[in-house]
C-alpha cells in the first residue's frame, strides 16, 4: 500500500513538473529556432534536430527600420512603471494598513472593515467597469499615453493588494510590540518606524512581490491607456504578432518578460521559507 | 523613582453607552516610592486596565494620576518615564539582545558610555551576559522574557516597574530566582515595583503590599498576614489562601457567639448588633486544630476524605451538609469515623453581608 501510496506521489510529481517546465523547455528552445525549423517539424535537440539560431533574439533589439520590433524601451518602460507603482503603493497602503490595524475609525456606519474592503473592492470590479473612468480621468489631466499617468493608475490597481496584506500582517504583530516601545520612549511615529516596521520586513516583500507581478503582468491597462509615445511590454510582445507567427522571437520576448519574475520569486523564496511570518510575541 | 498617587480613578471602555459597564470602579490609592506592590485577582478583575492607566496606554475615564504631586493624566506613555512588563515576552525580533536592552536609553538619549554600563549591570542581575550579541529572536520564552524584564530595569530613574504577570512563561525554578532578584533589585535601587498576578503565592512572597480585586473593585489593600488572617470579605478568603477559608452559614446568638447547625461557636468579633441576624462565619483550614474530646470551641464531624500532601495532610468532613476542611501536620494520627475540631476564637472571622464584622 505504501509502495503504491509511494510510486502515485512520485508519479504525479514527476508529471506535474513536467507540465510546469515543459512550455519553459518548448519556448527555449523555439527561441533559438528559425522560420524554417519550426514550420519542417523538428523537434527539441538542437545540433542534431536543429541549427540554433540567435535571430529570434535579434529581433527584440533591432530597430522597426532594420525590421527588428525593440523591446528595449518597453522593456525599461514596464520596468520603471511597476517599480514606481508598487514602491508608491507599499509606502501609502502600508500606512494605510497600519492605521487600519491599529486605529478604530468611525464613520456613520462605516468601520475599519469597511474601509479595507472599499480598497479590496478596487480589485474585485471587472477591470472593464474602470476603463472608462480612468481614460477620461487621464484624457482630463492630459496624462494619457504617458509614464506618469500609468504610474497613476496602476497604484489604484496596486494599492489594494499592498493594503489587503499589510493589514493582515500587522494585525498578527502584537499591539504590545508597538505599547512596548511607547514605554520604552518611542514617540508613536518612532514606534511605527524603528519598531514595527523592521518586524514586518516579511510582510514587505510579500507585498511587494504581488504589486511587482500584478503591475508587470498588467496587459490591459496598459493597451487602453497607452498609443504611440508610450507603450509597456505586454502590449509590445502582443505586437510580435502578426499573419505570420514569428514563434521564435514571440518565445524569446517570452523568456524576457517572465525572467524578472522568476527572479522576484527566488529572492522572495528565501524569506517565505525561513518562515518567520510571525509576529514578535510568542 | 515616584510616589505614585491614584486619585478617583474609575474606567470604562464603552463611555458612550447609556449604561455604561466599568472595568475599574472609583478607587484611590498611593503607591509609596521604592515599595513592592501584588495586584492580585481573577481573570478580568481590571488588573491589567490598573497598569495600562499608570503607564498611560490607557486614559481614565474619570480621575487623576499624580507622580510626585505632578499631574501626569495627560502626559503620553513616552513622557512618563514608566516600564511595564507584559505576560508574554515582547522582544524587538529584529535586533540583538544588546540592542534590546539598550533601547530605551537610545530612545531618551543616553551616552554610549551610561548605555554599556547599565546593560552590563542588567544583563549581570538576570544572567543574559553571554548572549548579548546573539539575535534576541533566537532566544527561548523564557530568556526572551528577562530581556523584557531587563528592558523595564535598565532606566535607573524609572518612576516603578509595572509588571503584568510576567513569570507565566518562566520554568518554576527560574521564577522562585528571579522573584528574589526583583526582591534584590528593589531593596538596592529603591525601585517601586507592582507586580500583577493571579496567583496568591507569588503575591504573598513577592510583595510587601497586596492589593487584592474583584469586578473591578479593590476589596483589600493589606500585608500578606492580614489578608490571610483578616480578609475584609468572603471573596478575600476563598481567593486567599489553599484550601479557600472554611465558610458557613450561621446566625448570631449571643455578643461573641454564632451558632452554625447546632453547635455554639464563640469569637472575638463584637456581634451586638447583629442579634438573631444571618452571618458567616469564616476559618482558615490551617487554624482549625484537632481535639482529643468535645469541649468548648469544637465541632463534631465525619471524616470523609484525607489527602496527603507531603508536608501536611487534609482533612475533609462533614457536619450535617456542611462540608469542613481542616490542615492538620502530617505526623499526627488521624482517628477513623467522628472527630472533633477545634476553632480558635481569636480566628474566626464573622462576615454580615460579606464583609468582615
Amino acid at each position: 500500500m505504501s509502495k503504491l501510496y509511494t510510486f502515485l506521489k512520485y508519479f504525479f510529481i514527476t508529471f506535474w513538473t513536467v507540465f510546469v517546465v515543459a512550455p519553459f523547455l518548448w519556448a527555449v528552445s523555439t527561441s533559438f529556432k528559425d522560420f524554417q525549423s519550426v514550420n519542417s517539424k523538428v523537434t527539441y535537440i538542437p545540433w542534431l534536430d536543429f541549427e540554433p539560431t540567435l535571430e529570434g533574439w535579434r529581433v527584440l533589439i533591432k530597430s522597426p527600420a532594420k525590421g527588428g520590433v525593440d523591446i528595449v524601451e518597453p522593456y525599461f518602460n514596464s520596468i520603471f512603471v511597476t517599480c514606481t507603482a508598487s514602491l508608491i503603493s507599499i509606502v501609502l497602503g502600508t500606512l494605510a494598513a497600519y492605521a487600519l490595524s491599529r486605529f478604530t475609525f468611525k464613520a456613520g456606519f462605516v468601520r475599519n472593515n469597511d474601509i479595507t474592503f472599499f480598497f479590496i473592492s478596487q480589485r474585485i470590479m471587472p477591470p472593464i467597469v474602470l476603463s472608462i473612468p480612468f481614460f477620461i480621468f487621464l484624457s482630463t489631466i492630459g496624462l494619457l499615453d504617458s509614464l506618469l499617468g500609468l504610474v497613476v493608475v496602476y497604484i489604484v490597481l496596486l494599492m489594494p493588494i499592498a493594503v489587503w496584506i499589510m493589514v493582515d500582517f500587522f494585525n498578527r504583530v502584537p499591539k504590545e510590540l508597538d505599547e512596548t516601545a511607547l514605554i520604552d520612549g518611542c514617540n508613536p511615529y518612532q514606534a511605527f518606524y524603528k519598531v514595527v516596521l523592521p518586524n514586518s520586513i516579511p510582510g514587505l516583500i510579500v507585498a511587494g512581490m504581488f504589486c511587482i507581478i500584478f503591475g508587470w503582468i498588467d496587459f490591459f491597462f496598459a493597451f487602453i491607456l497607452t498609443f504611440t509615445e508610450v507603450q509597456l511590454l505586454p502590449v509590445k510582445v502582443v505586437a510580435l504578432n502578426s499573419s505570420i507567427t514569428p514563434w521564435w522571437s514571440l518565445s524569446a520576448s517570452a523568456l524576457v518578460s517572465v525572467a524578472p519574475l522568476i527572479i522576484v520569486a527566488f529572492i522572495v523564496e528565501r524569506y517565505l521559507s525561513k518562515g518567520n511570518l510571525s509576529g514578535a510575541l510568542k | 523613582m515616584a510616589k505614585i498617587d491614584l486619585s478617583n480613578i474609575s474606567h470604562t471602555y464603552n463611555p458612550l453607552d447609556s449604561k455604561p459597564t466599568y472595568a475599574l470602579n472609583p478607587f484611590s490609592m498611593t503607591w509609596e516610592n521604592g515599595k513592592r506592590y501584588a495586584i492580585l485577582g481573577p481573570s478580568g478583575c481590571g488588573k491589567t486596565t490598573m497598569l495600562n492607566i499608570v503607564s498611560g496606554l490607557v486614559r481614565p475615564s474619570k480621575g487623576e494620576i499624580l507622580f510626585d504631586e505632578t499631574p501626569v493624566t495627560d502626559l503620553k506613555t513616552e513622557d512618563r518615564n514608566i516600564a511595564q512588563v507584559f505576560q508574554f515576552p515582547v522582544i524587538y525580533n529584529t535586533m540583538t539582545v544588546y540592542d534590546n536592552l539598550a533601547f530605551p536609553l537610545r530612545c531618551r538619549e543616553f551616552t554610549k558610555d551610561k548605555i554599556e554600563e547599565r546593560v552590563k549591570a542588567v544583563s549581570d542581575t538576570l544572567n543574559l551576559s553571554s548572549f548579548l550579541n546573539s539575535p534576541a529572536r533566537k532566544l527561548t520564552a523564557d530568556q526572551k522574557q528577562l530581556i523584557s524584564l531587563g528592558r523595564g530595569l535598565v532606566r535607573e530613574d524609572v518612576a516603578a516597574v509595572l509588571m503584568d504577570e510576567p513569570l507565566t512563561v518562566i520554568d518554576p525554578d527560574l521564577k522562585f530566582r528571579l522573584r528574589r532578584n526583583l526582591k534584590e533589585i528593589n531593596e538596592q535601587y529603591k525601585t517601586t515595583l507592582v507586580y500583577v498576578t493571579h496567583d496568591q503565592n507569588e503575591a504573598m512572597t513577592f510583595a510587601e503590599n497586596i492589593i487584592v480585586m474583584d469586578q473591578g473593585e479593590i476589596v483589600q489593600v493589606g500585608l500578606p498576614k492580614d489578608l490571610f488572617e483578616k480578609p475584609k470579605t468572603t471573596f478575600v478568603g476563598y481567593f486567599i489562601g489553599s484550601p479557600a477559608m472554611n465558610i458557613f452559614h450561621s446566625t448570631v446568638s449571643s455578643d461573641h457567639e454564632v451558632k452554625i447547625n447546632d453547635t455554639t461557636i464563640k469569637t472575638n468579633s463584637n456581634l451586638g448588633n447583629l442579634k438573631d441576624k444571618n452571618v458567616k462565619l469564616g476559618i482558615r483550614s490551617e487554624f482549625i486544630e484537632l481535639a482529643e474530646k468535645e469541649k468548648n470551641n469544637t465541632v463534631k464531624i465525619k471524616l470523609t476524605r484525607v489527602e496527603d500532601f507531603g508536608n501536611f495532610k487534609l482533612l475533609t468532613g462533614k457536619m450535617g451538609n456542611l462540608v469542613i476542611k481542616s490542615k492538620v501536620e502530617r505526623e499526627k494520627p488521624i482517628p477513623d469515623g467522628e472527630l472533633n475540631l477545634y476553632f480558635p476564637p481569636e480566628k474566626c472571622c464573622v462576615y454580615s453581608d460579606e464583609k468582615l464584622v
